[in-house]
């Protein structure tokens, strides 16, 4: 009874779908992204472009949040079958969803395509999960330091500092918070999961080993690291708790003029200069005990489940979209680093670099930005992530008790996912 | 129960009512229903908490009691276990003694009584969401109405929503507010069936209003009581949107109660195993209240408001 | 009612505003402009209203919750109005089981079911649809249970009469069994209603599309997503709150009555 029930909504269901599929004429691709505010008009803009080139392509885009919601829909979606043709996906989080077969080995398209010869090395790396292309990279970046310029005059900074190590940071932090405290500012945000990333690389360390896999999150390094960005906001009080809950929070208090330090990915830049004005000033990284930054941003992906047709006009799509001419007004507007070799060359990313050096900024980072690893666990990781450090940050639980907690269970969900 | 036999046109009422497959008609659409969507689901969740997947594998090994120990030894369960049973010890007592106390006010058949039983019922008929929101508002750190109180009498700011020793006090003040008038109607009915001349035999002693109240009211009240005392455990336990909505379990898991981590192990982290292993732990739990609650009254009613 | 001085009504009016005081007043804040609401002044306007159902689409949720709610209440009426009648009038065989089963959901906690319903439905392709939304939903062994009792108090022979005049059980049930249960059907009704219109784990889950979100996922969806960029704006947000609080309060005078019955018949019966 229950079958035969179930076979008869199946059938109902499909039918409906057949419908609306046969309403249309030219090929439509679903496409998951994850930019709103500036970028996210800039991608529109990218994408009416395309589809006046592409008149038989709609490009059917939704904003479904940030990585995580990306994830996270992708993956509740497969079951369900609902599951888009062409997908942004973090760099370090796709292997999951390579590695379980629901993205499209990409390599055949990219061979075929003059693309390959035009991204760069780094970019196209990241895109490889054991050996095969599954994203083809849209918007990379690193991390970078962003000052408020303004805020620190107020405090008696006049001249940007050396930012070079963690206590010259760490200074300027208290100073700005103990003169401008009482009007609510503070001295640095409090980082995010990619900064955090980053000061974990920059002391020498890593979450996990890029070549053995290896999950590291208890190496001294990377607890010293944890330790010394918590301490930032539980024990010297020179970041607020609100970045530590929501991440985002802590961008908007920085772009409001309430912070005068932050740790992020230069891919914010185009919103925070739109925001904070002629006060904003970009420098790199620290190197605290090594400079070494990690590479992130995200790439497309195309869904193994998607019929031939759409997958053909997703390659199109994906294509596109790492092309010189659309890598130009992507990074004009955003501040993504050049992923093609001819972006440059454009007139306006030319233009950008000369009237906005802080761009310079991250691509001079490049020789010692690393690619992360990207094993099925990551995604896992990352995902708790949150909770471990808003546990460690508002002091809940100790720095050193945590990550080895936290390295045993990744470890066991290593074991399990793998 | 065809006693009406004798007559033709009522015997073939009987013969038809007494016709096998009628009943079975009737109830069939109800018995498909809960059988799809909670009985078959029930034996989902226990082959899939002995199991391992993430959505994406297409094969699901077979891992035993892997999962139930991973969830036992694990700091999440027992800071959730922690953190939900503290809602619940603290939030019953508080919603109870303030329903019983405010309902001895508002028991008498007054126009104001009236008023104020409306009011305070409001608030549990409406979305958890809508409250949750407006909530969140009402304690925001910057623009929120209660830190402007705080302001207007000169006390400092308090981070209600972001600091891990406030946020789940702020959500049990919230759930109590919006289930209080539920329990108040409660209250409100038992009080009213409690038979006037045992007031009045009690005033008649020259009992005063708290001697009455602890005499009379208070031991006549005590099948009702008991009753809220296990709804209002199991609501404790069961607790989700309001914590979604305010604080997602945050900060630092100060306020990951049950269902919140169910819905992060399930959702987010995609840990099919462990979240179902946690939905049959729980599950179990608040199977032993309901049967409490169903020997209570006697009867097994049960209604989530 | 008894009688009593005004000023005590006018007190009791005073104290129950206060309580309510939280609510009312996110509702005065959604007539207010963002620019003011942060700048410390005062302006009003329903562009709030205006921008949550033309940029937000929350009259098409409005809709949705509305669908919903009515086909779950509807569906899970008839369905519990059936089955209380037949646990009520007749003794078959497997009868008593099949009442043990019903009530038995009544302690089964709702979490359980939401891993596996979400992968039932996914199977069955019925995730974003108005379907997945409203099939887990109207299976309701409390309505059955409630229904059977109060069908239970109608005098038997008022179905003995109609079968003698030649009425088959639909017929009695039609004709006889509905009207006189008609109070607790309507009671029965409203709670269906209400649990469907504000509830939220299964939407959360079973809603990706921004078509069929329900007014209780949009405005999560509304207020998480502005908590991101800076400032929330709060007037609007406040808006979609009062847009979804809106029938609930505005029928409440109504169905009151109805609720508390409801209530107090569950607890105390």
């Amino acid at each position: 009874m229950l079958a035969t029930l179930r076979r008869i909504l199946l059938a109902a269901s499909l039918s409906t779908v057949a419908l609306a599929s046969a309403a249309q004429a030219a090929v439509t691709v679903e496409f998951w992204h994850s930019f709103d505010g500036s970028s996210g008009k800039a991608l529109e803009q990218i994408i009416g472009k395309f589809e006046a080139a592409h008149p038989d392509i709609k490009i059917d885009a939704q904003d479904i949040g940030d990585y995580n919601a990306i994830v996270a829909k992708l993956q509740a979606a497969i079951p369900a079958h609902r599951a888009p043709d062409a997908v942004i996906m973090e760099v370090t989080r796709y292997g999951l969803f390579a590695d379980r077969g629901v993205l499209k080995d990409l390599t055949p398209y990219l061979d075929a395509d003059p693309l390959k010869g035009q991204l760069f090395d780094y970019a196209r790396e990241a895109g490889i999960y054991k050996g095969k292309n599954y994203i083809i990279p849209f918007n990379s970046s690193t991390p970078v330091l962003y000052l408020n310029t303004k805020l620190l005059k107020e405090a008696g900074i006049d001249t940007v500092p050396e930012l070079k190590t963690w206590d010259e940071i760490l200074k300027v932090a208290q100073t700005v918070t103990d003169k401008l405290g009482s009007q609510g500012i503070t001295g640095i945000a409090a980082p995010g999961q990619f900064a955090r990333w980053g000061l974990v690389e920059d002391n020498d360390s890593e979450l996990i080993d890029p070549r053995t896999n290896d999950i590291l999150l208890d190496a001294p390094g990377t607890i010293a690291a944890y330790q010394w960005m918590a301490d930032l906001v539980h024990k010297y009080h020179v970041a607020s708790p609100d970045g530590v809950t929501n991440e985002a929070q802590g961008e908007a208090e920085f772009t409001a003029g309430k912070v005068a330090m932050m740790l992020n990915s230069v891919g914010d830049y185009g919103g925070v200069r739109q925001a904070v004005g002629p006060d904003l000033t970009v420098v790199p990284m620290p190197c605290n005990k090594v400079c070494r930054v990690p590479i992130g941003g995200a790439g497309i992906g195309i869904v193994a489940a998607s019929d031939k047709a759409k997958q053909d006009a997703a390659w199109t799509f994906i294509s596109y979209m790492a092309s010189a001419d659309a890598n130009a007004t992507w990074f004009a507007a955003t501040g993504y680093m050049p992923i093609n070799k001819n972006t440059a060359a454009v007139p306006v990313a030319a233009d950008a670099l000369k009237t906005q050096p802080a761009l310079q900024v991250s691509i001079d980072q490049l020789p010692f930005a690393v690619g992360r690893p990207r094993p099925v666990v990551v995604t896992w990781m990352r995902a708790k992530e949150y909770t471990m450090w808003q546990a460690m940050a508002l002091g809940q639980r100790d720095v050193t008790e945590a990550m080895k907690d936290f390295a045993t269970q990744t470890r066991a969900e290593a074991a399990k996912s793998n | 129960m065809c006693d009406i036999a004798a007559r033709p046109p009522g015997r073939a009422a009987c013969l038809l009512m007494q016709s096998k497959f009628i009943p079975y008609l009737l109830v069939l659409p109800l018995i498909a229903f809960l059988a799809v969507f909670t009985y078959v689901p029930i034996g989902v969740s226990l082959y899939l908490s002995v199991h391992t997947w993430d959505f994406l594998s297409p094969d699901m090994p077979f891992v035993g009691l892997a999962n139930y120990a991973e969830l036992l030894s694990s700091y999440d369960f027992w800071n959730s276990l922690r953190v939900t049973t503290i809602f619940a010890v603290v939030s019953v007592p508080l919603r109870l003694g303030l329903a019983l106390a405010v309902a001895s006010y508002l028991s008498r058949q007054t126009a104001s009584a009236r008023i104020l039983r409306g009011a305070l019922f409001l608030p549990s008929v409406t979305s958890a969401v809508s409250i949750g929101v407006v909530f969140s508002w009402f304690f925001s750190t910057d623009y929120g109405f209660a830190n402007a109180l705080l302001h207007a009498i000169g006390l400092p700011k308090i981070a209600w929503m972001q600091d891990p020793g406030v946020s789940l006090g702020v959500l049990i003040a919230v759930n109590t507010w919006k289930q209080l008038g539920y329990d108040v109607v409660i209250y409100v009915a038992a009080l009213q069936a409690v038979p006037r001349e045992l007031y009045d035999a009690a005033a008649v002693d020259g009992g005063r209003r708290w001697h009455v109240f602890r005499r009379v009211t208070f031991p006549l009240v005590m099948p009702t009581t008991y009753f809220l005392l296990i709804v209002s455990v199991i609501d404790a336990f069961q607790v989700f949107t309001i914590v979604d909505v305010m604080t997602e379990g945050g900060p630092a898991g100060a306020t990951d109660v049950l269902v919140n981590m169910l819905y992060r192990v399930g959702f987010t982290l995609f840990n099919i195993g462990t979240g179902s292993a946690l939905a049959v732990l729980l599950f179990a739990f608040l199977i032993v209240l309901a049967l409490l609650k169903a020997r209570v009254i006697g009867q097994k009613v049960h209604y989530e408001a | 009612m008894k009688p009593e001085r005004p000023a005590l009504t006018i007190l009791a009016l005073a104290g129950g505003l206060l309580f309510l005081l939280p609510v009312l007043y996110s509702i005065w804040l959604s007539f207010q402009t963002a620019h003011a609401y942060y700048s410390g002044g005062l302006e009003f306007t329903v562009g709030n209203y205006g921008n949550a159902i033309g940029q937000f689409h929350f009259l098409r949720y409005l809709l949705n919750s509305l669908i919903v709610s009515g086909v779950v209440t509807v569906a899970g009426l008839s369905v519990a109005t059936a089955a209380a009648f037949a646990f009520a009038r007749f003794r078959f065989p497997g009868g008593n089981f099949l009442f043990a089963a019903t009530v038995a959901t009544l302690m089964i906690p709702s979490h359980i079911t939401l891993i596996p319903n979400y992968l039932t439905l996914a199977q069955a392709g019925l995730l974003d649809s108005y379907a997945g939304l409203i099939l887990p939903a109207v299976g309701n062994g409390f309505a059955a249970f409630f229904l059977r009792q109060y069908i239970r108090g109608i005098p038997r022979a008022l179905d003995e009469a109609a079968y003698m005049d030649g009425a088959t059980p639909l017929k009695v049930l039609w004709r006889v069994i509905v009207p006189i249960a008609r109070p607790a059907i309507l009671s029965m009704g409203l709670f269906i209603f209400l649990g469907e219109w504000n509830s939220y784990i299964w939407p959360l889950v079973a809603i990706n599309n921004d078509d069929l979100f329900t007014l209780q996922i949009g405005l999560t969806r509304l207020y998480k997503l502005n908590a991101g960029e800076g400032l929330i704006d709060w007037p609007l947000v406040m808006a979609a709150s009062t847009i979804s609080l809106l029938p609930v309060i505005a029928g409440f005078a109504l169905v009151e009555r109805h609720l508390v019955r409801g209530i107090t018949a569950g607890a105390l019966k």
